[in-house]
């Protein structure tokens, strides 16, 4: 791990963003910035989902991605991990350009995510679904070392502490929570040291979501991996998260550590959203009556 | 994959054997039939061996050796076309075109010897003709975006097209063979009498290997099961659909030279060719692959083909008049799949038990 020493971790990062910063190498220490998206924006055909996005991910820190329905976090998500590609901007891995070409591509830059739809394969098995696209086969002929597969895929998920009896099994006769449990496991257990994770709690219980909570602290206490998070509950944000970030227009309106703000805050936040977007449309009906029918959108 | 699954069941719990000592011989039984209904294959294995008792039974001659050969036809070449369709079937496409595939192989081949090409060599680059009309399939598939369904019905009839217009809809025969003297090389390739046969089990055995043992196997059941997932965890989706047309077509161009082989010449007949597509699609079907995809087994498509064989040699057999013959094919069709759906029914719990 090399520390370069032009790198300047903390509040100044945070200043600078947007700005172009200094070169680093990879690796590096705590709270020195690892990934950096730059004025991303991304169109599918009328639709805007990402206007002007730019935000920063440093080593070690659980940064929470908050934002409304279709307000393109999972869009953002999906353009860091290589599965699309956005219509402009850059993005910056360990000070480095990086332009993913496929999903393989980030992955071996050690960018790896848990999709909001799991990407689990219903007729697969719990370990052929946990090493998708990772299995591991014998020498020289490439058959699938099922056993080894099944043993890992097992160690993985008692770490995580999510109890499923037969990994053999198709994961279409799992619980929505043990379903979610693998495709962390997948994630967490691989090789990666940046985590996507998109909605990680969503079809999950208060228990097995307390499982991935304290997953994920564990994960931050050992320093080694960074996590963007895209989060709906605001209390599971502030209880976890370093830092928290919230998508509105889609740019970055609100970029603050979670010990400097509130559920009140952030709700505050989201509420004057919806009361400006109410505003506009009036603003919008009655200049369209205004200017009579022919002028309305 | 019910190869896999009967093979990781024993390696997590050694329930067979000697660990189970406690237990009676009629639960040993008991459970190994369980066991063995719960294998995909399970249902029409049962229902073949049930024709084929029947048949031994109530039709003179059909327990012969003299039968088993003329059974052979009927039955290896539809496996063949089974096995590849069997993995288009699992991505959840439909390859609607290897029966024209079928049909024009056997012409590519006697172009080529025709105009002085070693005969082996030019089987070879034959597949190699088959296996391109399958990346052509492959790519307004997955890359185009059309349907299979219509991608493969718009091959069917430019094959059939292609075949009338470069044969002048004329039979020809077969270079390298003579209705006579069967060579080495008519040996091989579909002349001798169990050379289809070998070939069957050869390529049935190889390709369940291959879907359930490797990550082409697992890939296949992923774009099948769930194609968006899959290309989110980083499938190749569209080189994995490619790859699969591709085998299906060489597979079936394959069987028209082994049968072009067999019966010494090539007739450019699309009827005759459609019957064999529909059959092989039949064998893949009755033999447990999902139209829906996503899971699908070669060795059932096999069976699949044992069984439409049987019940077409017995009927013959029995005497049952030409006119009847499609008739109780189609409904012993019918009612085959609806035994499997039950099956299919107890072994995942869903309902009726």
């Amino acid at each position: 791990m090399l520390l370069p020493a032009e790198m300047v971790a903390g509040e100044e990062a945070l200043a600078s963003r947007g700005a172009p910063a200094p070169r680093a190498a990879s690796g590096g220490a705590r709270g020195e910035e690892v990934l950096r998206v730059e004025h991303i924006a991304k169109s599918f055909g009328a639709t805007t989902a990402l206007r002007d996005l730019s935000l920063t991910l440093r080593k070690g820190e659980v940064l929470g991605l908050l934002g409304d329905n279709g307000s393109g976090k999972s869009t953002l998500i999906k353009i860091i991990c290589g599965f699309q590609k956005q219509d402009s901007g850059q993005m910056f891995l360990h000070g480095e350009p990086y332009e993913p070409k496929s999903v393989d591509d980030a992955r071996a830059h050690g960018i790896d995510t848990v999709y909001q739809d799991l990407a689990l394969v219903d007729e697969l098995s719990v370990y052929h679904n946990m090493f998708l696209r990772r299995e591991r086969v014998h020498a020289p002929i490439p058959f699938l070392s099922n056993a080894i597969m099944s043993r890992e895929a097992r160690k993985a998920l008692d770490g995580i502490g999510i109890n499923i009896p037969r990994l053999d099994v198709p994961v279409a006769r799992l619980s929505g929570g043990q379903r979610q449990a693998i495709a962390v496991a997948r994630t967490v257990y691989g090789e990666a040291n940046i985590l996507l994770l998109d909605e990680p709690l969503a079809a999950m219980g208060a228990k097995e979501g307390g499982m991935i909570l304290e997953l994920i602290e564990r994960l931050k206490q050992e320093g080694n991996v960074s996590i963007l998070m895209v989060l709906h509950n605001y209390v599971h944000v502030l209880a976890t998260c370093d830092r928290v970030n919230l998508i509105q227009d889609g740019t970055i309106a609100l970029d603050k550590p979670t010990a400097e703000t509130s559920v009140e805050e952030l709700t505050e936040i989201v509420v004057e959203e919806y009361r400006r977007a109410r505003e506009a449309a009036i603003a919008a009906d009655a200049a369209a009556h205004a200017a009579g029918p022919s002028a309305s959108r | 994959m019910a190869v896999a699954s009967g093979s990781n069941a024993s390696a997590e719990a050694p329930s067979g054997g000697p660990a189970s000592t406690g237990r009676t011989l009629g639960q040993e039984a008991s459970s190994l039939l369980r066991r063995f209904l719960t294998l995909r294959e399970g249902s029409i294995i049962i229902v073949t061996i049930v024709t084929t008792v029947y048949f031994m039974v109530n039709a003179n001659g059909f327990a012969t050796s003299a039968n088993f050969k003329t059974l052979l036809p009927y039955f290896a070449p539809i496996a063949i076309l089974g096995a590849g369709e069997v993995f288009v079937m699992i991505n959840g496409e439909i390859d609607l075109s290897i029966g024209a595939v079928y049909l024009i192989t056997p012409f590519f081949f006697y172009k080529l010897a025709s105009n002085g090409v070693p005969l082996v060599p030019a089987v070879i680059v034959s597949l190699i003709g088959s296996g391109l009309i399958g990346f052509v399939n492959g790519f307004f598939i997955a890359v185009v975006g059309i349907s299979s369904f219509v991608a493969t019905f718009g091959m069917l009839f430019t094959l059939d097209g292609l075949t009338l217009v470069i044969s002048h809809t004329a039979p020809v025969s077969t270079p390298g063979t003579s209705a006579i003297h069967v060579n080495t090389f008519a040996q091989v390739f579909g002349g001798g009498i169990y050379s289809e046969l070998i070939w069957a089990l050869a390529i049935v055995v190889i390709l369940q290997l291959v879907l359930t043992f490797t990550r082409w196997g697992i890939y296949t059941v992923a774009v099948g099961g769930n194609r968006l997932g899959s290309a989110e965890a980083g499938v190749r989706v569209r080189l994995v659909l490619i790859r699969n047309f591709i085998m299906c077509a060489t597979l079936a161009g394959f069987v028209g030279v082994l049968e072009a082989v067999r019966t010494v010449t090539a007739t450019p007949d699309p009827s005759g060719s459609n019957e064999i597509l529909f059959q092989g699609i039949a064998a893949a079907v009755i033999g447990g692959t999902l139209l829906r995809g996503g899971s699908g087994t070669v060795v059932g498509a096999l069976i699949g083909a044992l069984f439409l064989g049987v019940l077409h040699d017995g009927l013959i057999i029995k005497g049952v008049s030409a006119d009847y013959l499609d008739l109780y094919l189609g409904l012993a069709i019918i009612l085959v799949m609806s035994i499997n759906v039950f099956v299919q029914r107890v072994r995942t719990g869903s309902g009726v038990g």
